[in-house]
């Protein structure tokens, strides 16, 4: 504690589980937003992440209330705010934007982007797969021309209505910080956008990541087009975050209102590691240099060309140097605005705990939980080109069994 | 972007019926939630179960309320009304006296006679508002109890300490045992009246200058043979005394 603080600025309340919970919601909706490029704006090289990125947003979704449940502590009051929705709090809304997100979105999305292959894989499996698929299936086993053209286009113009929604989730918990006015930390109108663009850079680099360790556990080459588009992506959506940020960061100066001291306090003490080296300099600088020069994402040619496996490698080094970034905005974000007191006047500090409810395990376990449910859903719904059941052949019976690839 | 196609036909999709029919289930499952888990008072007054203010209002009273005290106790409300404390209600000391007021001779309120219980509300803490009465519970006169000094019914304003060791207990005490015993604190530290009653705001002075130790401790002071001697101009020249050596408790030789 330094300077002046009141004394129930002392204890934070916001731990790190409410750091957990905006990185992983962001990771939901940019994993959701990058596979809606290949969608809905048609860019053919992501194709190999499209299900893979939905599958990502779908297990990081589940997640993404555990740590406002652990946190809150009473979780078996939490179905309370579907049944007493409060309209007047933000926050209290979470459950209804959490369900739209969830039930109107994601699963429907995968549901019809894979009904195909749930009815071929139930057609050609035994045990219980095949009945895992057809219990997925919800019945609908028609595949006909129609019916698969139907499936096509509703996943379609769900995806359309997806996009906003997940500018929806992730704006919205930007909003959350960026309405509280007593605050001059989170009190800005740029928040939710702040939050979206880094989401959207964060999910893209997870799905990098991925994509890249999946390949490499799998045995498969990586698909340098899709890696290399999805460095561009990269690369653009964080100019645009860097841009944004920048942008906060000037007019805060510029403003100069009365917190500008102990904000500018704040920045040189305490979030110096934090927000100069690690979200600054680590996690934009270092990889926006190293994509804009390997990548080709300023020209056609990349400034440097380097060979497929070290490009692989400083792709994957700049995505998990993206992540660190993108963690250290959210503590920033969430931390920074508990650390200075509401009289502008001191300095508090967080200590972190190592067990308990919202102790730095819990926050690992919760971090882990997402890759253990996605190991999950790759097995029951393989995201691989390899694994897509083929149609039968147009004159064969409707007794045969389609022909069909499996992993 | 592509054309957005047009999600009409002439036949339903097998697939429609379905989703509706899981999305009905849920929606019917949220109905019968609501039906049955909303308590039947809720939204009555406001966002919270109307029948939630009996339920309070059934709760046995614990406080008794200061204007049941003042029925036996009005000496000591008279003179507490008189005085600082005039805004502490008695049972904010003295606990909740419902079952006191009930039956004062079985039960008695507690007495909070400890010296813990006064710096909950007057120990020092930058938070609190400019000219509150705090003391350093550390220092402020160590294991005296605080009624031993204060009236708590009728506390005085802040009195000026009337010495330095009402704020000063360890170093007075340290000093106490040392070869400085003698000297008072005023013979080194010039203390300006205000230090008393402001201490964080007018600061008392310390020598500055090595000839204030040589006063006495230089190899020509006219001061006790037994005391002892250093030669100023090449002991230690760029130093002030105190930098090496600590006054409240100089080292014997």
């Amino acid at each position: 504690m330094q300077g002046f603080i009141y004394p129930n600025e002392f204890e934070l309340y916001w731990g790190l589980l409410i750091v957990v919970y905006p990185y992983v919601t962001g990771l939901v909706a940019g994993a959701f937003i990058l596979a809606s490029l290949e969608r809905v704006f048609n860019v053919k090289e992501v194709q190999p992440t499209y299900r893979l990125a939905l599958l990502t947003a779908l297990a990081f979704l589940l997640v993404a209330p555990l740590p406002l449940l652990a946190h809150l502590g009473h979780p078996f009051r939490s179905y309370e705010i579907f049944l007493t929705p409060n309209r007047q709090s933000a926050m209290a809304m979470f459950g209804f934007v959490y369900a739209w997100y969830l039930m109107v979105v994601l699963l429907l999305e995968i549901w019809f982007d894979y009904r195909k292959d749930l009815v071929l894989w139930y057609r050609n499996e035994t045990g219980w797969r095949r009945w895992v698929h057809y219990a997925l299936t919800l019945g609908a086993t028609d595949l006909s021309e129609k019916s698969l053209r139907f499936d096509d286009r509703a996943g379609r113009w769900i995806t359309i209505i997806g996009i906003p929604s997940a500018f929806l989730l992730h704006g919205y918990v930007g909003f959350i910080f960026g309405s509280v006015k007593a605050n001059p930390w989170w009190s800005s109108v740029l928040m939710p956008v702040v939050f979206l663009f880094s989401a959207i850079v964060s999910g893209i680099a997870l799905v990098l990541i991925i994509y890249m360790i999946a390949s490499m556990l799998r045995w498969k080459p990586v698909d340098m087009r899709c890696a290399d588009k999805l460095a561009a992506f990269l690369f653009y959506a964080m100019v645009v975050d860097v841009s944004l940020e920048m942008l906060d960061f000037i007019h805060r100066l510029y403003e100069s209102e009365e917190s500008i001291g102990i904000l500018t306090q704040l920045i040189e003490s305490r979030l110096f590691i934090s927000l100069v080296v690690l979200q600054l300099a680590l996690g934009a600088l270092i990889p926006l240099t190293l994509l804009g020069l390997t990548s080709p994402a300023l020209s056609k040619e990349p400034i440097f060309k380097v060979p497929d496996e070290l490009r692989r490698l400083i792709y994957l080094a700049s995505a998990i140097l993206v992540q660190i970034g993108i963690f250290s905005i959210r503590w920033n974000v969430v931390m920074g605005g508990q650390l200075f007191s509401k009289s502008l006047r001191g300095l508090t500090v967080y200590r972190l705990e190592l067990f308990g409810l919202e102790g730095l395990l819990m926050t690992m376990a919760l971090l882990a939980l997402p890759f253990v449910i996605l190991w999950v859903l790759v097995k029951v719904l393989p995201p691989w080109p390899e694994a897509e059941a083929e149609l039968p052949e147009p004159g064969a019976g409707a007794d045969e069994l389609p022909s069909a690839t499996l992993p | 972007m592509a054309r957005l196609p047009s999600l009409r036909g002439p036949k339903v999709p097998q697939q429609v019926p379905r989703l509706v029919a899981v999305f009905a289930l849920a929606a019917i499952a949220l109905i019968a939630a609501r039906y049955f888990l909303v308590p039947a008072s809720f939204g009555e007054k406001g966002h919270y179960r109307a029948a939630a203010l009996d339920t309070i209002v059934a709760r046995e009273k614990q406080y008794a309320g200061q204007q049941e005290c003042a029925l036996c106790h009005s000496a000591i409300m008279d003179a507490r009304l008189a005085g600082n404390h005039q805004g502490v209600a008695c049972e904010s000391c003295h606990g909740p006296a419902a079952a006191h007021a009930a039956n004062p001779v079985e039960a008695k309120p507690s007495v909070p006679r400890e010296r813990e219980f006064c710096p909950r509300c007057h120990a020092y803490n930058p938070a609190r508002p400019t000219g509150f009465p705090q003391i350093d519970p550390v220092a402020h006169n160590p294991l005296a109890p605080c009624v031993s000094c204060h009236d708590p019914h009728q506390p005085e304003p802040p009195v000026t300490p009337e010495s330095c060791s009402a704020c000063h207990r360890q170093i007075v005490s340290q000093k106490a045992v040392s070869h400085h015993a003698t000297l008072l604190c005023t013979t080194c530290h010039r203390a300006p009246d205000g230090h008393k009653t402001s201490p964080r705001t007018v600061r008392p002075g310390k020598p500055s200058d090595r000839n204030f130790c040589g006063s006495c401790h230089s190899a020509d002071a006219s001061s006790p043979q037994q005391i002892p001697r250093i030669n100023l101009r090449t002991h230690n020249p760029r130093y002030v005394c105190w930098q090496c050596h600590y006054p409240h408790y100089p080292e014997t030789s």
